[in-house]
């Protein structure tokens, strides 16, 4: 899933490009949510004892159940989540879905072995392994979301880059996922950990695109290769070179042709046919629908209709619906708060700009280290 | 080497604790010609620009431009330790992490060092623009606290109208509404009783409560307090603190959604 150690490089390279805020800090923003991906963590990480929540009909509810509380609270907070959810899978991906099949498979073959000899533990792990998000999940995440006011759109092809075409084209602030492929198809502003768990009261982590690229002093198209190189969904990467081998190369080649052309051929092999290119394209060109065309409003919730769904269809407990429902009506009508950085612009700090005098490049240009640098101060960090 | 002195240290101590629940961490420039501060609270809906004159220091000696990252919690816990009538020392070198504090007593029997860990602060900076307000409203700064408290037991915002007529506060919730009206009055014995409007154009903007109550905690500073109202941008809240300098606040407003768009005019 996503792009291998993409956070650990940006968490050692570029740790100015993250920052951590609360949720409540997030009022107003309009936020892009790859709806598929959710939907999956939902029937995975909601269970009790190990198995999917289910109504009386034996019908999964983990999904709705995440997404109706986990919606609740963006928009309690004040947040306006878009959901997206996939179209067709690109081409590119079929080898990776093709994986996907075949560990389900297997996990299924083990989850029927487990459960014979009454091995629990690894029939759970197996359990999680051959969940598949249906149709018929979507269609329902949909009914719930058209229920609660909250829009949806579906994509012509991946969600994630559909979001990131949002996030680009300015329609939202951010997009709210946890795979970090939205960074490489451009999203300008990432935020991890939107979905957890209220109670795992982690903070919100937001990743700054432009900031990962200055630091790393890389334009988007060497991003774009360094991820590939990296590991991706869509092609296979070069044995032996992991994340810390493939940003120097970039940094030093540029582009994979380059970097493949300077590679002993001794050590390092690349795989055959190996489709970077089309991956690339993938990446920096993606089917998507443009911004400006995708149009999305909030509207009211609709109390009995919900009620009628999630208690009547799916067996929920009506006063925590109806909770819900207050709690969303609630959160509307405040008036939406301004912010600062709408009516006043962000200057360079005179302070911070006559220090960037360090020359020692990606290792320790992040802002804050230039100024300790420059000024020959060994300021203990923030604790 | 920086060193700045202030006879009445007592004016740290109502500097930090009027800023300290909006900024948290904040970077303090040093330069020639004084001590500056700009921060915004975590959500960037309100802002802090302080300007502390290198005049008001005696002695004040700023060799190099240096700024000086501190949290004000632990800053307003440091000045606690001094006393009202003690004269407050800020000292720090280049190749200092610290910053030291030195408060003495105004019979120079005792002295107290207390050194600050200096931290990286990574902020941001805003450019505020000189621009032309809608209405100035001039007013006791006692008077401005004692609104915005009244109102806050209503609502959680405040809607501020300027007329030619006067200035009207309103504020309403769950429990019901409250209305204060005040009217220009320029012939009040006392100078500083006074409430003055000028007036460009008529504005109606709505205003958290919360904010205002932070910055209300600066009246201590100044008798006066001057609103600085323009339509469709943030307030300015400025204490002027004599001969020293000034702390001006800044509050983003609320902007109704656009679906939910009232037609409410000022009357």
């Amino acid at each position: 899933m996503g792009i291998h150690k993409l956070m650990t490089l940006i968490a050692d390279y570029a740790p100015s490009a993250i920052k951590e805020n609360e949720i409540k800090n997030y009022f107003g923003r309009k936020i892009a949510i790859d709806a598929s991906m959710s939907i999956y963590q939902f029937i995975i990480a909601i269970r009790t004892d190990g198995d999917v929540l289910m109504n009386e009909h034996g019908e999964v509810t983990s999904h709705l159940q995440g997404l109706l509380y986990r919606t609740a609270r963006m928009l309690e907070n004040g947040l306006k989540p878009l959901y997206v959810f996939d179209g067709k899978p690109p081409l590119m991906k079929s080898g990776e879905l093709a994986k996907r099949k075949e560990r389900r498979q297997k996990a299924e073959a083990e989850l029927t072995e487990a459960s014979e000899v009454g091995d629990k533990e690894l029939a759970e792990r197996m359990a999680k392994r051959t969940v598949k998000v249906t149709s018929q999940h979507s269609d329902e995440c949909k009914r719930l979301l058209t229920l609660m006011g909250v829009p949806h759109i579906v994509a012509p092809c991946e969600a994630e880059a559909q979001c990131a075409e949002l996030a680009k084209s300015g329609k939202v602030f951010a997009v709210a996922s946890e795979d970090m492929d939205s960074l490489t198809f451009g999203s300008s502003i990432l935020l991890r950990n939107m979905m957890m768990s209220e109670a795992k009261k982690m903070p919100i982590r937001e990743i700054h695109l432009n900031t990962v690229l200055e630091t790393l002093n890389l334009s988007h198209n060497e991003f774009v290769d360094l991820c590939i190189l990296m590991g991706c969904d869509y092609t296979d990467t070069i044995k032996g070179i992991g994340y810390k081998k493939a940003l120097n190369y970039i940094q030093e080649h540029k582009k994979i042709e380059d970097i493949v052309r300077s590679l002993d051929p001794k050590k390092y092999t690349p795989p055959e046919d190996w489709s970077y290119p089309e991956a690339r394209e993938l990446f920096l060109s993606p089917e998507v629908t443009p911004g400006i065309d995708v149009d999305f409003k909030w509207g009211d919730a609709d109390e009995e209709g919900m009620v009628s769904f999630l208690v009547g269809e799916k067996s929920f407990n009506e006063d925590r619906v109806r909770n819900v429902y207050k709690r969303i009506e609630k959160s509307k009508g405040q008036g939406s708060q301004a912010r600062m950085d709408s009516f006043f612009k962000t200057i360079a700090t005179p302070e911070s700009s006559k220090r960037k005098v360090d020359p020692s490049g990606v290792m320790g240009s992040s802002k804050k280290s230039k100024i300790a640098s420059a000024s020959g101060r060994g300021r203990g960090k923030k604790r | 080497m920086f060193e700045a002195r202030l006879l009445n240290g007592s004016l740290w101590k109502k500097i930090i604790e009027s800023i300290k629940d909006v900024v948290e961490d904040a970077n303090w420039e040093c330069s020639g010609s004084g001590i500056s501060l700009q921060g915004m609270d975590s959500s960037h809906v309100a802002l802090v620009s302080l300007h502390l004159k290198s005049d008001a220091f005696d002695p004040y000696r700023c060799d190099r431009n240096i700024s000086l990252g501190l949290s004000s919690t632990n800053l307003s816990k440091i000045l606690k330790c001094s006393s009202n009538d003690d004269s407050v020392i800020i000292r720090t070198s280049e190749a200092s992490d610290n910053v030291s504090f030195i408060f003495e007593s105004s019979n120079s029997e005792k002295v107290s060092q207390f050194d600050l860990k200096l931290m990286n602060i990574d902020s941001e900076h805003l450019g505020i623009p000189d621009m032309e307000y809608d209405s100035i409203v001039k007013m006791p700064s006692n008077e401005f606290q004692r609104i915005c408290r009244d109102l806050s037991l209503l609502g959680e915002s405040v809607q501020i109208a300027c007329t030619k007529d006067g200035v009207q506060f309103t504020s309403s919730g769950s429990i019901g509404s409250g209305k204060i009206s005040l009217r220009p009055n320029i012939t009040a014995e006392n100078l500083d009783d006074t409430v003055n409007i000028e007036l460009n154009e008529a504005v109606l903007l709505t205003f958290a409560l919360r904010y205002l109550n932070f910055f209300t905690k600066a009246t201590s500073l100044a008798p006066r307090v001057i609103l600085s109202f323009k339509t469709e941008h943030p307030l300015v809240v400025e204490y002027q603190i004599q001969d020293i300098g000034y702390l001006k606040f800044y509050l983003a407003p609320k902007i109704e959604d656009d679906d939910t768009k009232q037609t409410t005019t000022p009357d």
